[in-house]
């Protein structure tokens, strides 16, 4: 289980969450995930976005099921393997950004290799909110590209603490919303880069991992928000 | 004094079989790159009845397992458990008491569990102070697959104790 602190900043304002995830492994490839969100600051306008494949970064409750469905543990410390995720989610607030918020579906894929000094993640997902009272927030597609490395000064053998840090890329191009009396709606979608560096540190059944996404480009149709940084720590335990 | 001299092989024998177990096993494990990884195999293996002692190495890719006297373990048992934590439990190190047999012109050792074939590999020099009975020796097990195991290994022997 584990739990994050979360922060988006726009140009005018920024929100803060705490969210709450649960993770449960029915086979060592099958594993289903629920996550809860304490927000704390709501965002008036808020951009179209995930926290990451495996959390929303808004007020929505997702339950999810991952499912490794490619694994090859081929050396000391070494593995490539892919997972696929499918979710679904409901909002926890009846309007976000002046548009009613629907259920959503979210489904990823993500396919990494891991080693004791290098890691290379790379993955995509949509996530489609479904229409309520004639509103109905954009869609999202996105794809991530994460590259990890652990120096040798880090190389501690276990139990003792292993750090990693990373560089983080996120790629979106979310749609507009749709709502009532919104004329010539072009389908059009931002697109936005964002990169930034993270780190994770891990000892024995403990983790914590913080990091920070900074946009590079912002291509925005006109009714999209622009943002400054997004933020997060996260905290987990292995049961 | 038949009875004694039956008595005494009987008791003798029995003991013998029932301290034929694994002693001592290296197992490598692939795929097992971050402290939560080695924290859950750790565990998991902790859970089995017969271990002693647990240490699980990151950088070198190994369990590290003694076994208590008497135990009840089989490697399959300990290859599973690895395999349940999402990892590939490939050559295992082990030390071994058991009662070294001839099958159908070759060898292997026996534990009550399972059978360890001795390996061509296996030196002549090292083959030859095996005799029939018990006996307790070190060598590596060789790697099989995952998915298939079963209670037969093919084992090189690398020491006669």
């Amino acid at each position: 289980m584990s739990a994050a602190g979360m922060s988006i900043a726009t140009e005018d304002d920024a929100s803060y969450m705490l969210r709450y995830t649960f993770f449960y492994g029915i086979t060592e490839d099958l594993q289903v995930t629920l996550t809860t969100p304490t927000v704390i600051e709501r965002l008036e306008n808020a951009p179209r976005t995930r926290g990451n494949s495996m959390m929303p970064s808004n007020g929505d409750i997702e339950a999810a099921l991952w499912y490794r469905f490619f694994s090859n543990a081929f050396g000391v410390g070494k593995r490539f393997e892919s997972t696929a995720i499918l979710g679904v989610s409901a909002p926890t607030e009846d309007v976000r950004g002046q548009v009613n918020v629907g259920n959503s579906i979210h489904g990823a894929i993500s396919t990494g290799y891991a080693s004791r000094t290098w890691y290379a993640w790379l993955g995509g997902g949509y996530q489609y909110y479904f229409e309520k009272d004639n509103q109905q927030l954009g869609d999202l597609p996105y794809a991530s590209m994460v590259i990890g490395y652990r120096p040798d000064v880090f190389m501690g053998d276990y139990p003792k603490p292993d750090w990693r840090v990373f560089i983080e890329s996120l790629v979106e191009f979310p749609g507009d919303n749709k709502y009532t009396g919104q004329q010539n709606f072009t389908d059009e979608r931002s697109k936005k880069v964002l990169v930034g560096p993270s780190f994770l540190g891990l000892y024995g059944a403990w983790g914590i991992s913080f990091g920070a996404l900074f946009p590079v480009v912002q291509d925005l149709t006109p009714k999209a928000i622009k943002e400054n940084y997004r933020v997060s720590i996260n905290l987990s335990y292995w049961l | 004094m038949k009875k004694i001299v039956l008595l005494i092989v009987v008791v003798v024998f029995g003991s013998f079989s029932s301290n034929a177990q694994i002693q001592k096993i290296d197992q490598e494990v692939f795929g097992m790159d971050c402290a939560p990884c080695a924290y859950g195999l750790e565990r998991g293996l902790e859970k089995l009845d017969g271990l002693e002692k647990v240490q699980v190495s990151l950088n070198d890719g190994k369990a590290y397992l003694d076994l208590a006297n008497n135990n009840n373990l089989s490697l399959r048992q300990i290859q599973e458990e690895v395999k349940k934590n999402g990892f590939s439990a490939k050559n295992a190190e082990i030390v071994i008491k058991g009662n070294f047999v001839e099958q159908d012109g070759t060898y292997a050792i026996q534990t009550g569990k399972e059978t360890f074939k001795i390996a061509e590999a296996t030196s002549t020099n090292l083959r030859s102070r095996l005799k029939p009975g018990i006996v307790k020796v070190k060598g590596i097990v060789q790697d099989e697959e995952d998915g298939n195991l079963t209670n037969k290994w093919k084992l090189n022997i690398t020491q006669v104790y």
